[in-house]
């Protein structure tokens, strides 16, 4: 059996684990421990209405009365138990935490995914057309530098609230939200980008492919941009954990997530009116969670850009 | 040189007891203006007692004593009030104090402009005898005016009118918005809205100083864990309100004091009586549900009181069932019976209104304003949710919240309503009155509620001197409006200051905080 399996073409996967990487990430316990954890919350939040024992977003299941309950021990109006306890509307935290996570993860996500598009596409053009357009993009990338993210972040939200009208405020947040980290977390994915196309853009290959015709467009998507992915890939992993907790620092200051689709970040700053009072677990849970969230995702990172770049080994 | 030194030791010894008294203190709502008569509410009112006066003030037991007047007498047979009026009182700037600041007050306060302006309904004309007697004439016999002017504060007119700043402006601001200048002990040095106000004592003040504070600071610091956190690390003297859920752990810590008391206030939900349809509902956007009474019967039967004060405000309030706490002059004892918890009577009032399905609406709410205000309106909203109406709560900072509820944008509010006048009428006349602009009637009453036996009640409770009959005209007027559910009255807001351990104060149950009254030990 095994005399065949080497002799026939290797599947895509059989490929991968034969690889390097693969091997890498199979030596490593912090690549692996952390990709078990953050597999483990993604699943939780994207599966949350499933598992979270009670949706805490439906005002009409709650109970006013269970309001407060400790972890773990009986509440002592209704009786009841919760695995991380209530907060003052009778939530059940567990469950406040799933959801919370969904908003935050999707925000991280899709703000990464949008710097990611935005940064690779400047930075494309910018390194292969150079002239003004470069000199034009990788100044405003420069200046942006300047300001820390989270200012950025906070300004182009404050600016993008103002344009909403008042009614689909809570529904917009999300996006705005969306858009400020986005916006605030570009430039990397540009500089990267366009470091590589300055690159390779001299190299044999291009110049064969404009030879025989093929669009700037085409040249820098299919040919250069190919090099720079693993890079990318890695600023990415890193840039998530940071739009997690850039969402996180925005919905504390009470300008992101509205209560109404609490982050873990608006939950932590709901908790925070009940520290003093001795109801830590409000608190405590949230930032927990959000703390082993972004070390898994920031580890998961550290550990990609070791395996994809040698060099730094 | 051994001299020098003890001259030196001498001089700091005896420079000593002329310490600065320094205080500062945080309030979680900044008052929005300077000017007296912009704005009607308590942050407002309660900072500017500090720093203007009235013909009369309320004493630490709300007893009315005399101000800015010395002494007052009924006129004829209940034609109206003679005061008269403090001599060598000089406002702030200098300028002397006489009449004519109080005939101009009384315009400027009584004007369209003026958000006090129904204080004056009973009021039929303001006569100057001399220079230091005044004639109020009212429409009827009203044996409680001189009380319910407490808050009507003189200010001079020839500053106002210098500063181009002879009516008040609600909406843009005017030199009275930033600046002030009354006759009170207190006057305000630099005015930073939304980051500190500074008083300082007014040397020229007519009375007697019982406080030792040469500069107090105004801070307003809007999240109520950073004001107790402030307040422990001592970087202020005193905050209002000290949040419900700490005062437990306050009360074990030596270096600060809670002081606690019932407020006036009266925290109810308001309703849209007289739109013709939701505004902010998914599916009923042409009737107005709440103009039905079963429906409004419903909503005060959904929510359960006794729930919401035993966890959010953790047993620090009580239930109410009329307008006014039964502190207050005219409570009606017959009538302290609250609509029960009970979401199956709700849901079968909903039914017979029509509304078996029921349906979505709109409910605004303040943040920063009352205690624990937002998270009460989401015990509501999870309540209402109960019996099948599902509320969608906006909660917003009061600044905005006062402008919304003017132009009609809710389906349901909450609103937090304390008497001035220490009396029932005071919320008949501001909350349940029809609106009329003339007669200075109904000026809170933004859901324009109307009934006419209660319109025609005001008048006489006002005018009635038999304290018996004047009484059962209130019951009377206090039971239409049960029947009526014309507002839903939840619960008495308790009143929970928090202090270092060495200062003294006051606690005035209306929740204003006398400066004059504070001691830095």
């Amino acid at each position: 059996m095994a005399l065949t399996s080497n002799v026939h073409d290797k599947g895509r996967w059989e490929r991968f684990r034969d690889s390097d990487f693969f091997f890498a990430f199979k030596r490593s316990p912090v690549a692996l421990v952390s990709f078990t954890i953050v597999c483990i919350l993604v699943f939780s939040a994207v599966f949350a209405p499933w598992i979270a024992p009670t949706n805490p977003f439906n005002p009409a299941s709650l109970n006013l009365m269970d309001g407060f309950t400790p972890p773990m021990e009986p509440n002592a109006f209704t009786g009841t138990r919760f695995l991380m306890g209530t907060d003052d509307q009778g939530r059940d935290v567990f469950s406040t935490i799933l959801y919370g996570m969904r908003v935050s993860l999707f925000v991280g996500a899709s703000a990464v995914l949008f710097a990611m598009v935005l940064g690779i596409v400047l930075g494309l053009v910018s390194g292969y057309f150079g002239g003004w357009t470069e000199t034009i993009i990788m100044r405003i990338a420069d200046v942006q530098l300047t300001f820390p993210s989270i200012l950025v972040a906070m300004l182009i939200f404050g600016i993008a609230k103002g344009f909403t009208p008042v009614e689909y405020r809570d529904q917009m947040a999300i996006w705005v939200l969306i858009l400020a980290i986005g916006l605030s977390d570009w430039v990397q994915f540009a500089r990267v980008v366009r470091g590589t196309t300055l690159v390779e853009k001299k190299k044999d290959y291009v110049a064969a492919a404009l030879l025989i015709g093929r669009r700037p467009w085409a040249i820098m998507i299919k040919h250069i941009l190919p090099n720079a992915l693993s890079p990318v890939l890695v600023i990415a992993t890193i840039s998530l954990a940071l739009a997690i907790i850039a969402e996180a620092t925005l919905s504390f200051l009470g300008v992101g997530a509205p209560p109404t689709q609490p982050s873990l970040g608006t939950l932590i700053r709901i908790g925070q009116g009940f520290l003093f009072s001795g109801e830590w677990w409000i608190l405590f849970f949230p930032a927990c969670t959000l703390l082993v969230l972004a070390l898994s995702v920031n580890l998961l990172g550290d550990w990609l850009r070791d395996a994809l770049n040698p060099r730094l080994r | 040189m051994t001299r020098t030194i003890s001259a030196l030791l001498l001089s700091t010894a005896l420079a000593l007891p002329a310490t600065a008294e320094e205080f500062t203190w945080a309030v979680t709502t900044d008052p929005q203006t300077m000017d007296p008569h912009a704005v009607n509410s308590a942050p407002v009112l309660g900072f500017l007692n500090n720093v203007y006066e009235g013909l009369v003030r309320r004493g630490k037991d709300m007893s009315v004593e005399p101000a800015l007047a010395t002494s007052w007498e009924p006129i004829g047979d209940g034609e109206g009030w003679r005061f008269a009026l403090r001599q060598g009182v000089t406002f702030q700037d200098g300028a002397e104090f006489n009449a004519d600041d109080v005939i101009f007050s009384y315009e400027r306060a009584s004007n369209e402009a003026s958000d006090t302006r129904s204080w004056f309904a009973p009021v039929k004309e303001v006569v100057k005898v001399d220079d230091f007697t005044v004639d109020f004439l009212t429409n009827a016999p009203n044996p409680i005016f001189p009380g319910s002017i407490a808050n009507w504060m003189i200010m001079d007119s020839g500053w106002a009118e210098a500063n181009n700043a002879a009516l008040p402006d609600k909406e843009n601001g005017n030199f009275a918005t930033l600046n002030a200048n009354g006759t009170g002990a207190f006057r305000v040095t630099a005015r930073e809205p939304g980051l500190r106000t500074v008083l300082q004592p007014h040397e020229g003040w007519w009375g007697e100083a019982e406080h030792n504070i040469t500069k107090a600071t105004l801070q307003p610091i809007q999240n109520p864990a950073t004001a107790l956190a402030a307040l422990l690390s001592g970087d202020v003297d005193f905050i209002n309100p000290v949040p419900i859920q700490d005062v437990a752990r306050l009360q074990d810590n030596p270096d600060v004091k809670v002081i606690q008391g019932i407020e006036a206030r009266v925290i109810m939900l308001g309703f849209p009586h007289e739109a013709e349809a939701l505004k902010f509902s998914a599916e009923t956007t042409d009737a107005n549900p709440f103009a039905d009474v079963r429906v409004r019967q419903a909503v005060a039967h959904a929510v359960n009181v006794p729930a919401i004060l035993q966890t959010i405000m953790r047993g620090n309030a009580e239930e109410v069932s009329q307008l006014v706490s039964p502190a207050m002059n005219g409570y009606s004892a017959s009538l302290a019976a609250r609509p029960a918890h009970d979401p199956e009577k709700a849901k079968a009032l909903l039914a017979e209104a029509g509304y078996a399905d029921g349906f979505s609406f709109g409910l605004k709410c303040p943040n920063n304003r009352y205690l624990n205000d937002e998270a009460v309106c989401q015990a509501v909203t999870g309540m209402l949710a109960q019996v099948g109406i599902t509320a969608t709560l906006d909660a917003m900072p009061v600044q905005n919240y006062w402008p919304e509820l003017r132009a009609d944008n809710y389906d349901m509010y909450l609103l937090g309503w304390s008497p001035g006048t220490f009396d029932a009428e005071h919320p008949i006349r501001f909350l349940a009155s029809t609106p009329n602009e003339e007669k200075k009637l109904g000026s809170w009453n933004f859901g324009g509620y109307s009934n006419a036996r209660v319109d025609e009640l005001l008048p006489m409770i006002q005018s009635e001197i038999d304290q018996g009959k004047r009484q059962s005209m209130i019951d009377e007027a206090h039971k239409i409006l049960q029947d009526e559910m014309a507002y839903v009255p939840l619960y008495v807001q308790p009143l929970v200051w928090g202090a270092r351990s060495n200062i003294d104060l006051t606690q005035r149950p209306d929740n204003f905080f006398i400066l004059r009254w504070v001691t830095v030990n």
